[in-house]
């Protein structure tokens, strides 16, 4: 086995793990604005570390300068995305959740 | 199981739970990003096969601006389905099983899928390989088959001849493998390379001149009318739209000096946009043009380029894209899109060809000729695609309160 194949699996690992940690925050934490912050923050590091292992085993250079690339731009578009969804949510009105006002719980479960 | 068939099913299984999602959820918000996943996870099912062209139109026109087309029009209708009475209806069940059943009992003739023997590889390529579209017309530049291509005939085969078909494949996959491992110097280099120097498996793509990618060579030669009239089909439907949707503009409505008040407090957005619309541009243009060499086209480049207007439209207002392009403009764009894909057409039998016989263009390298015209055509299509979404979306993001009152 190649040196580039093993870094390569390490890093799929890795990016693979943080897209499940980033999956389970999103069923699992209390609202809306904790489960995007698992969303997001999990996504922009998940997709650098996949296709920068994915960079390990490119066959020539045209295929790791698209894999740059795209890499590039989902770490600029995802954080925007998710600052986009946030912003639009607080404009809204949505309250965040504390210990002391749980009750955004059933009322963010409420909505279909 | 092979890794395709494992990687279709699970992909086909999250279309299926996409499309019953869509069917149940009441938030029409809801149904609009499950139909752009759901366009999403197609493009994916294309791209396994193959078929890049499909993929990303499908990624382009139904993940991208049919969601954006979709959300407009939730401006002017309510947020969420209107509950209905959930009660079965007998004949609307039986028409849909009988459809379904008539359908699935139509597939029962497709070939199996990467068959060697289905009709598209005896039929209509073999025959397209040893013509052109200037080949009609009688003049040179007629491109021949393959050296000692021989079209075999068509054959059915039995489970037995079948199966070791599969066989032969797989043993020949096997060995091609083992011998790009020996020499993995050239392994790295094959890719494009490869189906040029006689070990493709797939008959050579170049059969239309100077046009590498089959597709393309197809929708814009082989089948020029029916694009030309999807591009119209398009072209008319914005236009109806136009005539639908538009009202009276108020006085002093038309001049756009005002600034609008859209989004004005995004700061972040508005930099991010202003950072990658002209990203977005030049890779439409590089979708268009790169059209006939690699996947991509008219259609797709069109809507990359009506995104990029529309991203605009969206963070700093109708107004500041009215500023740059007057609604009056966009209108003549979309025609001269059409105009300019007939137009080439007109050319042609101008220059002593058919309609759309791009040949004609050069006739000292028709193959040159026929990669410029589908170039000129592809960029019809974009202009028309381009345009008419853009004048969708200002039209259905008109503020129906206003509509109402004039």
């Amino acid at each position: 086995m190649l040196w580039t194949e093993i870094v390569t699996a390490v890093l799929l690992g890795l990016g693979i793990l943080f897209s499940l940690t980033g999956s389970l925050g999103l069923l699992r934490f209390p609202d809306f604005y904790s489960r995007l912050h698992a969303a997001g923050k999990t996504d922009s590091l998940a997709q650098a570390l996949i296709l920068g292992g994915l960079l390990f085993v490119s066959p020539d250079w045209g295929v790791s300068a698209r894999l740059v690339l795209i890499a590039v731009l989902l770490l600029f578009t995802a954080p925007t995305a998710t600052h986009a969804i946030t912003k639009a949510a607080r404009l809204d009105g949505l309250a965040p959740w504390t210990r002391l006002n749980p009750k955004e719980e059933s009322k963010e479960d409420a909505k279909p | 199981m092979s890794e395709v068939l494992l990687v279709d099913s699970v992909l086909l299984f999250l279309v299926t739970v996409c499309a019953v999602a869509i069917i149940e959820v009441r938030s029409l918000y809801a149904v609009a990003m499950l139909s752009s996943v759901y366009s999403l996870l197609m493009a994916l099912v294309w791209t396994n096969m193959h078929s890049m062209d499909v993929a990303f139109t499908e990624a382009a026109v139904g993940g991208g601006i049919s969601t954006i087309l979709l959300i407009g029009t939730l401006v002017h209708t309510r947020r969420d389905e209107r509950p209905a009475k959930r009660r079965l209806h007998i004949p609307a069940l039986v028409v849909t099983l009988l459809t379904g059943a008539a359908l699935i009992y139509g597939t029962f003739d497709m070939p199996r899928f990467g068959d060697p023997n289905a009709t598209i590889h005896h039929y209509r390529v073999p025959e397209m390989m040893s013509q052109t579209v200037a080949a009609a017309s009688g003049r040179e530049g007629k491109q021949q088959p393959p050296e000692g291509y021989d079209p075999p005939p068509r054959m059915t085969p039995t489970a037995a001849q079948w199966a070791g078909a599969v066989h032969a494949i797989d043993q020949a996959e096997d060995a091609l493998e083992k011998a790009q491992q020996n020499a993995p110097g050239e392994a790295h280099h094959g890719g494009e390379g490869e189906h040029h120097e006689g070990a493709h498996k797939h008959p050579v793509d170049d059969f239309n001149g100077h046009v590498p990618n089959s597709v393309t060579s197809l929708l814009a030669a082989y089948r020029g009318f029916d694009t030309m009239f999807e591009t119209t089909v398009i072209f008319t439907a914005g236009m109806a739209l136009i005539m639908l949707l538009r009202r009276r503009r108020e006085e002093g409505e038309d001049d756009f000096s005002q600034k609008g008040a859209a989004l004005s407090g995004q700061v972040i957005l508005r930099v991010m946009t202003k950072m990658f619309i002209p990203f977005i541009l030049v890779f439409g243009f590089y979708v268009i043009t790169h059209g006939e060499i690699g996947p991509g086209g008219g259609f797709q480049g069109g809507v990359i380029l009506a995104t990029a207007f529309i991203l605009y439209a969206l963070l700093y207002g109708r107004n500041a894209l009215y500023r740059i392009i007057r609604p009056r403009t966009l209108e003549i764009l979309a025609a001269c899109g059409v105009l300019l894909y007939a137009g080439v057409g007109v050319a042609c039998m101008l220059l002593g060809g058919n309609f759309l016989d791009y040949a004609a263009l050069n006739t000292a390298s028709p193959g040159d000729g026929e990669a410029m015209g589908m170039t000129l055509v592809e960029y019809g299509v974009g202009i028309t695609v381009c345009t008419v979404m853009i004048i969708i979306f200002n039209q259905l993001a008109e503020e129906p309160s206003k509509a109402k009152a004039s």
